[in-house]
């Protein structure tokens, strides 16, 4: 029984692969999570001149160092501290399950947002049988894609709206009103700005959408009309500042979450988080490339217009695509390593009363990242002359052989999560940047301009497209 | 008559908004590239470890000045508590067992809650014995009578806190001219 299975294990590597890919792509995005929160924090203190949160450390006895990690350790801190709070039920709030249920919906639906997104473009092999089967870069691969995405992204509404009735206080209440309001005002330019982009394509397949790309250029080149109203929109989707209306702390008290304490707040923070996470990926799958490295495509034959090129190009010089990816990754260690050693020398300047403590916290700080960056470099220089040659050929579909398919599929995942976290500073840096809008004007903005524009934009897209085919 | 400020007069660029949002995000950006490349641009302190540069002439809380021998400069003759505006200073005095000196006190409390700090009772010294020289820039209690400081806690400081040039601060105990003073004292020249 064992063997057989184990047998079946080694003669069917992709499947097993496909399988254990379904619980990991949406944990891997999770780990981006307090990733974000740390930007959030770290970036708004620098926008605003001050340091923002470093306190918080966790003790190593023996080097006598509190180790503070750029603010991370904040994170563990704010878990625990919700996760033990004790857990409060308003005695306003509606007794059956509705309140209780309201923070669980956008978080649930959030997780299965990332399910839809190609990590890495479709690896070609034979299957036991001798067919040609493709390993797919999604979790769920479906020909209504992105539809079926917007589809669950609208129900985490409902959790909102539930949640803040359920709650009864009115500062809830409106917060809920508001939400739906914005939902039904932005989804529309959501969807309309996103049209474009299937109208090129032809399809609503993200993995197809992502396979355009790199076989023609990206999104943002062919719809660049389009990547702002999407992106703008999405903002207002995320409820994220300048739309963050539904939240309104300075006239909701909280918004919809007014009444939510401890660990159900910690959901709607984190239902928040990962939504803007899931925006970020989605503007970059659809206009910025998603897991594709160059702008252009190169020329490698063009043989078929569905060709993903970028791809292609990616196996045949896996070597010095690797090697540039390792180096920028030792180019920015470095820098931060540089960064952090000039403020071990502002603070041993300052006569701080811990400064000797921290002298040292620095200095370990610059001898893991310096010696990252090392690596990589070495790593780099080793790599850059690998050029792997197709195993085989099937039907004109190359086939490289497995430790090519894990080195490009893990080399395309980082490209996707590079970009993704370029977005979410997007997001980051507009909330410090701009302030809230009225609401009338969100209202305004939403169906006198933005549904306009991205109505004319899909005019005159289905016009050109017309006149190319 | 009321003022009447007209409202700016937005042209068809500033309309369009997007070209001010870009605009806006540029000085974010350039704040956010000034904070992580260049420590020194912080306006803010880290407290506790960095201490504030405060003023020569800051009046904040109060400590006893003392004598070569260790004995409070003060001998009870309660100007300050007179002079002072909340009256906050408590003193119960005693007779001095010097013969020089007239009284001494056995408690001397300072309600720093009640405190206005004013510096009248400094003022008001006639032998330098209270100062408010001790820079302390936050005062820190779990309680109200924590804020309440006695004698012990008034004189507890140490000349090397002060400095060289402050002479009464350095002729205490363990002050750079604290032998000088000691015999000065024993000579009975310096009350």
């Amino acid at each position: 029984m064992f063997e057989s299975i184990l047998n079946w294990i080694m003669a069917n590597p992709y499947e097993v692969a496909a399988l254990l890919l379904v619980p990991a792509i949406p944990l891997l995005f999770f780990n981006i999570l307090p990733l974000l929160v740390v930007m959030e924090r770290r970036g708004a203190a620098f926008i605003q001149d001050r340091p923002g949160p470093n306190r918080a450390g966790i003790w190593i006895p023996i080097l006598n160092i509190r180790l503070r990690a750029f603010g991370m350790i904040y994170n563990a801190c704010d878990f625990v501290k919700l996760a033990v709070k004790e857990r409060f039920d308003p005695k306003f709030a509606t007794s059956f399950g509705y309140y209780a249920a309201g923070p669980f919906i956008p978080l649930l639906v959030a997780l299965i947002l990332p399910a839809f997104i190609p990590m890495f473009a479709p690896i070609w092999y034979q299957s036991s049988s001798g067919s040609l089967a493709a390993l797919a870069g999604t979790t769920i691969s479906t020909h209504s894609g992105l539809l079926a995405l917007f589809a669950f992204s609208s129900l985490s509404i409902y959790g909102l709206v539930l949640g803040s009735w359920a709650s009864n206080s009115k500062f809830a209440l409106l917060g809920g009103m508001r939400a739906s309001a914005m939902m039904i005002s932005y989804e529309v330019s959501i969807g309309l700005a996103a049209a474009g982009m299937f109208l090129i394509v032809g399809s609503f397949d993200l993995a197809k959408i992502a396979t355009w790309q790199g076989a023609h250029t990206w999104g943002i080149v062919a719809q660049p009309v389009g990547f702002v109203l999407f992106t703008v929109a999405m903002f207002a989707e995320c409820n994220r500042t300048p739309f963050d209306v539904v939240e309104g702390d300075s006239e909701l008290v909280a918004g919809f979450h007014t009444e939510y304490g401890a660990m159900r707040f910690m959901l709607v923070m984190s239902a928040e988080y990962f939504h803007v996470i899931v925006a970020s990926a989605l503007i970059s799958t659809l206009f910025l490339g998603s897991y594709h490295l160059s702008p252009i495509p190169l020329p490698l034959g063009h043989d078929g217009a569905m060709v993903d090129l970028d791809d292609r190009w990616m196996r045949a010089n896996l070597g010095g695509v690797c090697a540039f990816m390792l180096a920028v990754g030792a180019i920015g260690a470095a820098a931060f390593a540089w960064l952090i050693h000039g403020r071990r020398v502002h603070y041993n300047r300052s006569g701080a009363s811990d400064a000797a403590m921290r002298s040292k916290e620095y200095l370990l700080y610059i001898g893991a990242i310096g010696g990252a960056a090392v690596a990589m470099a070495i790593g780099a220089f080793l790599v850059a002359g690998w050029r792997p040659q197709p195993a085989t050929l099937i039907g004109g579909v190359p086939l490289w052989g497995g430790l090519v398919d894990v080195v490009t599929a893990v080399a395309q995942f980082h490209v996707l999560v590079g970009k993704i976290l370029l977005v979410s500073w997007l997001f980051v840096w507009v909330r410090w940047t701009v302030p809230r809008f009225r609401y009338d004007q969100i209202m305004a903005l939403g169906w006198k301009v933005l549904l306009n524009i991205a109505l004319i934009n899909l005019l005159i897209t289905a016009i050109i497209v017309k006149l190319v085919h | 008559m009321a003022k009447v400020i007209p409202r700016p007069d937005l042209g068809v660029w500033e309309r369009l908004y997007i070209g001010e949002i870009f605009k806006g995000l540029m000085t974010t950006f350039g704040h956010a590239a000034k904070s992580l490349t260049n420590p020194a641009h912080f306006p803010t302190l880290l407290y506790p470890e960095q201490q504030p540069d405060i003023p020569r002439d800051h009046r904040s809380r109060h400590r006893l000045m003392k004598r070569a021998d260790g004995s409070p400069r003060c001998v009870a003759c309660y100007m300050c508590s007179t002079a002072c505006p909340a009256r906050c200073i408590n003193i119960v005095a005693e007779e001095s067992p010097d013969k020089h000196i007239e009284k001494r006190p056995v408690r001397f409390e300072i309600d720093l809650l009640l405190c206005v700090f004013c510096g009248y009772c400094v003022e008001a010294c006639p032998c330098d014995a209270i100062r408010m020289d001790t820079k302390l820039a936050v005062l820190v209690g779990g309680d109200r009578a924590g804020f309440v400081i006695d004698k012990k806690g008034l004189m507890d400081w140490e000349p090397k806190d002060y400095p060289a040039s402050d002479t009464q601060s350095q002729k205490a105990p363990g002050g750079s001219l604290n032998a000088k003073a000691l015999e000065e004292l024993k000579s009975g020249s310096d009350h």
